[in-house]
């Protein structure tokens, strides 16, 4: 993330990196807090995702003999790793509404005409209909839709990874989340859909990677290198204006 | 409530229950409730001086399992004697009367102790067919809940079927059994005792703290007293060094079964049920399920069967997939399809370019040679959705696809 922090800065060593004709000229998309928080949310996930899998079905070595904390470690880890996730997506959620145009709420819903234009012409590349998508420069508007599913599913391991917790809080403040486990139907109930809602997670995760890769090389516009430069590259006097 | 007119202490000597012997019952109960020693005599003197209340025990949809809990057969404990020295006016298995005179037995004890008497709850509550699944003397049992309920100074549910619907309760309900809770909602004292059955000693100790103390024991978001079930089973287990190490039993009866290491990986559910059985144990605190081996089936929890089931397994399966469908092999599969599915959209697209160039080729070898990168007319013209890529000249034929 060496990026200059600054919209207007254009650095000719990011132009060449991304191999880009001199009409392309490079565009701030993503902020420090969405880069930052978009990261903190992918490893924090990866940990999350291996220590809960180990949690559930433990296959880590079990060592013999005494002095062992196996399970223990991985549990801690899963907790500290979870402060790290929960943080990140709060803080994305707020800055949704706080931060910049780019990283705002109306990048996920299709609020605008134009957006729900570019959301049809989207799943038909999606589904092969049409050979290229639609020309944005944020979100694409089907990812931005996608999203907002994700940041539900989100919430609802944070919530659910919080009412587990509460169970054996004993003295801690984080008791108080135990008013959850009603509405997930115990604490079983939580860790069921705790546990299937991960999967749906790695299936994201694995749709997102393969997607970003696909537009990034289809629109040639830097998409892939932009979560970590916050740069994409666009047509020189395009319109920026495209989440309006 | 009753007089006190018999001597409490002849009476637990009739029955063969030594002064000692209730001594050392009172000590059990203050330690149960997480009080100190001292209060042993306050519990015991509670116990022989105050006014009983009367008890009401209504049974509904059960199998008499927590009536068997506290009638266990051989020797009765001091917890069972107090129990039974409790008043119990009615309660259909025990009772000596029969027919109008037993519901008779009902109707002048809730007339006579109205707003004093204790009505217990055994088994859950069907309100399917107006009520018809389950009816007393032609009354439904909603009915006789709704009635008895209405002035009584606390109700206590035990048992899980009582507590949260337990097995009648199960998917697909037949009988569209509830809780008490749900099912008679607006108790203005309801304490939850869950288990399957309910553990005595919980019972006749939440007797015994109303006793001493006038009042209830403290109780959770469930309703349930903390005493009791402030903490899980996991959490207070004797194989609980074992789950922290990593060292599990894989199969019964294998090398870790016999070495008495922890039942994660064969079901136990102690991680995710509350209740005290690692310290009061079962039969008179004789052992317990773990004690001997056996993985906790979390049966004092909300949607016992319909989700400690299958017990012998970590989770229940995906609806749809089957009862014990493998979470974790559908979540696999379809991480994988999802990556299979973008792999083969990414194939597709390079074969589709592949064909483009070669199609392009055709076309250009008569045209003149268009210049690659630099200047790309449709560059510039960024709205327009499938613009070429600035690498290649536009082929006509991706043109013609667009729809
Ligand atoms: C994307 C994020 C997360 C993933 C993929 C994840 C994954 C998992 C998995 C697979 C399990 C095992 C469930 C089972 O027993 O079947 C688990 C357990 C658990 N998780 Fe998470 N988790 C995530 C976030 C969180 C968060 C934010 C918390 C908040 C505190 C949390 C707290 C817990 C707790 C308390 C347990 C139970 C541990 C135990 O029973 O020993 N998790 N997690
Ligand atoms: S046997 Fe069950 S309750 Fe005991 S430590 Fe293992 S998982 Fe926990
Ligand atoms: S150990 Fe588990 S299944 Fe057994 S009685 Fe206790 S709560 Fe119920």
């Amino acid at each position: 993330m060496a990026a200059p922090a600054h919209p207007p800065a254009i650095t000719t060593p990011v132009a060449d990196a991304h191999d880009a004709s001199p009409d392309l000229e490079p565009i701030y998309v993503w902020d420090l807090v969405v880069r930052l928080t978009h990261w903190t949310i992918v490893l924090s996930m990866l940990v999350l995702a291996f220590t809960g899998i180990d949690i559930a079905r433990p296959f880590l070595d079990a060592p013999s003999g005494t002095g062992h904390f196996q399970t223990g470690w991985v549990r801690i880890i899963h907790y500290y790793a979870a402060i790290a996730f929960s943080l990140a997506v709060g803080s994305r959620i707020l800055w949704m509404f706080l931060g910049p145009r780019r990283s705002g709420w109306r990048q996920f819903l299709p609020v605008s005409r134009r957006r729900q234009r570019e959301l049809i012409g989207t799943f038909k590349f999606y589904v092969m209909l049409r050979p290229r998508p639609p020309h944005t420069v944020g979100h694409n508007p089907l990812a931005g839709l996608t999203y907002i599913a994700v940041f539900g599913l989100y919430l609802l391991m944070i919530l659910t990874g919080f009412a587990l917790y509460s169970v054996s809080a004993y003295g801690s403040y984080m008791k108080m989340w135990s008013f959850l486990l009603p509405i997930f139907g115990g604490a079983q109930g939580a860790r069921w859909i705790h546990h299937v809602v991960m999967w749906l997670l790695l299936g994201f995760a694995v749709h997102h990677f393969f997607s970003a890769l696909l537009m990034a090389r289809v629109e040639k516009n830097g998409g892939m290198d932009s979560i970590f430069s916050g740069y994409k590259f666009v047509p020189k006097g395009s319109e920026r204006d495209d989440d309006r | 409530m009753r007089g006190d007119e018999f001597s409490f202490r002849d009476e637990l000597a009739a029955r063969g229950i030594s002064r000692r012997e209730f001594m050392s019952y009172c000590a059990g109960v203050a330690a149960l409730l997480g009080l100190p020693a001292s209060a042993a005599g306050e519990v015991a003197a509670a116990m022989e001086t105050k006014l009983k209340p009367a008890v009401v025990w209504l049974e509904f949809q059960d199998c008499a399992g927590n009536t068997e809990s506290f009638l266990r057969a051989s020797k009765p404990s001091a917890a069972e004697v107090i129990l039974d020295l409790l008043s119990v006016d009615y309660h259909e298995t025990i009772m000596a009367a029969a027919g109008h005179q037993a519901e008779q037995a009902l109707a002048s004890s809730l007339e006579a102790h109205k707003g004093q008497y204790v009505v217990v709850v055994e088994g859950s509550i069907p309100t399917g067919a107006d009520g018809a699944y389950c009816t007393i003397g032609g009354r439904s049992a909603l009915q006789i809940a709704k009635e008895a309920c209405k002035d009584a100074a606390a109700v206590i549910a035990v048992g899980t079927c009582a507590a949260f619907g337990g097995l009648p309760a199960a998917s697909p309900n037949p009988t569209t059994a509830l809780s008490v809770s749900d099912a008679v909602p607006g108790i203005k004292t309801l304490i939850n005792l869950p288990a399957c059955p309910v553990n005595a000693e919980n019972l006749t100790a939440v007797l015994a703290y109303f006793l001493t103390y006038g009042r209830w024991p403290a109780t959770d978001h469930y309703s349930r007293p903390l005493f009791a079930y402030g903490k899980t089973i996991h959490d207070n287990c004797e194989r609980r060094a074992h789950f922290d190490g990593g060292q599990y039993v894989e199969h019964f009866g294998d090398e870790g079964h016999r070495l008495g290491f922890c039942l994660y990986k064969v079901g136990c559910k102690g991680p995710v049920t509350s209740q005290n059985c690692p310290n009061i144990r079962w039969n008179e605190g004789t052992n317990w399920p773990i004690g001997c081996g056996h993985p906790c089936i979390g049966c004092a929890e909300p949607n016992f069967w319909d989700r400690m089931t299958p017990f012998y397994e970590h989770l229940t399966g995906v609806p749809g997939f089957g009862a014990a469908a493998d979470i974790d092999r559908i979540g696999l599969y379809a991480t994988a399809a999802v990556g299979t599915a973008f792999t083969a959209h990414a194939l597709v697209q390079l074969g589709r370019k592949a064909y483009d160039k070669r199609k392009a080729k055709v076309s250009v070898a008569t045209a003149t040679a268009a210049p690659a990168k630099t200047t790309s007319p449709a560059r510039a013209k960024p709205a327009e959705a499938d613009k070429p890529e600035a690498d290649k000249p536009a082929p006509a034929a991706e043109k013609g696809r667009e729809p």
